[in-house]
């Protein structure tokens, strides 16, 4: 079991003091080749056999289609865009990750409020506000952060999808040059996260190199995450009917089967 | 939330709990204000045309906790804010809001945030220039709510909070939790006292003795109106009515 904590305050109707799971966040800019580490290790924890619940930004029942529609429109302020990001962030905390926690398995985000705050931030909204906003966040079991420059994510952007109008700022920074705007705006947002790495202590993971060496690298942070987990007092072993069920009410695939 | 000197509008906003009167007292200012020349706007909670969807959306599938309840409804407040009420007010207009933060502040008490959690999460909001709080007998309230009323919606009702499984006895519970928190919003804030019970006209007849020294140098509009084009000038208006494309004239 570990300490169920939060960010801030703890959010009413939440009563667990721990939980037999974990939560192992992983935050980047965009780019970088972090949702395919997300998918690599959720193949190799279940090969494991540890039950995992990958979750990422909007994909909440309630908020998860209306910020696809709001940003469509390109209009929303940063407050407005934050507290819509917030319910989405609060409704897969309390559906989807806390469930997950309280049935045992490891719980990977694909992002958590790290890029929610780096990316407020940079758009002119204050920290203090922000971690207010977020408070009920669960204070994860391990922060794995994938670091690279804005060189090394040029050549990544332009290999794959090229630029897009959020992550290269377009949506406050002035001009239509979108090479430059994506530069100054990585720029700004890798040195945000670093600040925050040191805040909230990250482990920071070399991203530049293969998507082995990223892998072999998070792999080996996870590892001593979840290495007690047979061991707790409660632990739930993949087979039991409560994951399952778990799993059912997360609408998510159910657990691997006879791994 | 500051009172910001540089704004030039001025944001008149009422509370009070379902069936205090607050909307028809609202509705008669504004019309009084637009009577006299004044630019109104009026703002109305849960209506931001981005974020109310998802809001309908939660209700009705009963998706809403707590936090998340008191998360939507600030994200539809920051819309308006920052995409109605601020650009109104930096314009100079006399914006007029029905419910404002101490909706949130009470509603999400009685929820069980923490206060100080919620004035700071509200705190980009523009301080009011004039708040009225229509104080009305819980009795009084319910019934004028209960009255010709078949069913009660889940949250409307407090359901959520499993006060009582009952809709009406839950509706008359919540609602007696929400007043005890406006209560403490009167004097943390300053709100106005209105005697809700009072008749309607002397309400009215003392909203407006107290907006009205607010009123100098505000934005009035004096391009005159429709009517006045049609009085000086003889005309009917005849086509004023007409909805979507021009028609030809019948020969």
């Amino acid at each position: 079991m570990t300490e169920l904590r939060f960010m801030g305050i703890r959010p009413p109707g939440v009563e667990d003091v721990a939980v037999p799971g974990r939560l192992v966040v992983v935050e980047s800019t965009d780019g970088v080749g972090r949702s395919t580490q997300v998918r690599l290790l959720k193949e190799w924890l279940e090969d494991q056999g540890y039950a995992v619940l990958d979750t990422g930004l909007r994909r909440s029942d309630l908020a998860g289609p209306g910020i696809e529609r709001a940003k469509e429109g390109h209009t929303l302020d940063p407050i407005t865009l934050n507290l819509f990001y917030a319910t989405d962030f609060w409704d897969r905390l309390e559906r989807q990750i806390l469930p997950a926690l309280r049935a045992g398995m490891v719980v990977i985000a694909d992002r958590y409020v790290f890029s929610l705050i780096a990316r407020a931030v940079v758009r002119g909204v204050e920290l203090d506000w922000l971690e207010n906003l977020y408070a009920f966040a669960v204070v994860p079991d391990c922060v794995i952060y994938l670091d690279v420059d804005v060189q090394n994510l040029l050549s990544r952007i332009l290999r794959s999808s090229g630029f897009d109008y959020w992550e290269s700022g377009q949506d406050y920074l002035r001009g239509q040059d979108l090479y430059h705007n994506f530069v100054r705006y990585q720029e700004m947002l890798l040195a945000e996260f670093r600040q925050l790495a040191g805040r909230y202590g990250f482990q920071v993971v070399d991203a530049r190199g293969s998507i082995a060496d990223t892998f072999r690298s998070m792999r080996q942070i996870i590892q001593g995450v979840v290495r007690t987990m047979g061991s707790d007092e409660g632990a739930v072993p993949i087979a039991q009917p409560s994951v399952a069920q778990a799993s059912e009410r997360l609408g998510r695939e159910k657990p691997a089967e006879g791994s | 939330m500051d009172e910001d000197p540089k704004l030039p509008g001025r944001l008149l906003i009422v509370e009070g709990v379902d069936g205090s009167g607050k909307s028809t007292q609202l509705d008669l200012l504004s019309k009084w204000l637009v009577s006299q020349g004044y630019v109104v706007v009026f703002s109305e909670w849960n209506s931001s045309p981005i974020v109310k969807s998802t809001t309908r959306r939660g209700k009705k599938r009963r998706l809403l906790s707590p936090v998340s309840f008191s998360l939507i409804h600030a994200a539809d407040f920051a819309d308006r804010i920052y995409a109605q009420i601020l650009p109104a007010l930096q314009a100079g207009a006399v914006v007029v809001a029905d419910r404002y933060v101490y909706t949130a502040f009470a509603r999400d008490a009685v929820r069980g945030l923490d206060g100080t959690w919620l004035r700071k999460l509200y705190s980009f909001a523009v301080k009011p220039t004039l708040a009225f709080y229509f104080d009305v007998p819980l009795t009084e309230a319910v019934r004028r709510i209960t009255d010709g009323r078949p069913s009660f919606k889940y949250y409307e009702a407090g359901l959520d909070l499993d006060l009582n499984p009952d809709p009406e006895e839950s509706f008359r519970i919540y609602q007696g939790l929400i007043q005890a928190e406006y209560e403490k919003l009167v004097d943390e804030f300053g709100l106005v006292r209105m005697d809700a019970t009072e008749n309607l006209i002397r309400q009215q007849q003392r909203m407006r003795e107290l907006v009205r020294p607010h009123l100098p140098g505000v934005m009035r509009f004096d391009g005159g109106g429709v009517s006045q084009v049609l009085q000086e000038e003889g005309l009917l208006g005849r086509y004023l009515q007409q909805q979507g494309k021009p028609t030809r004239t019948l020969p």
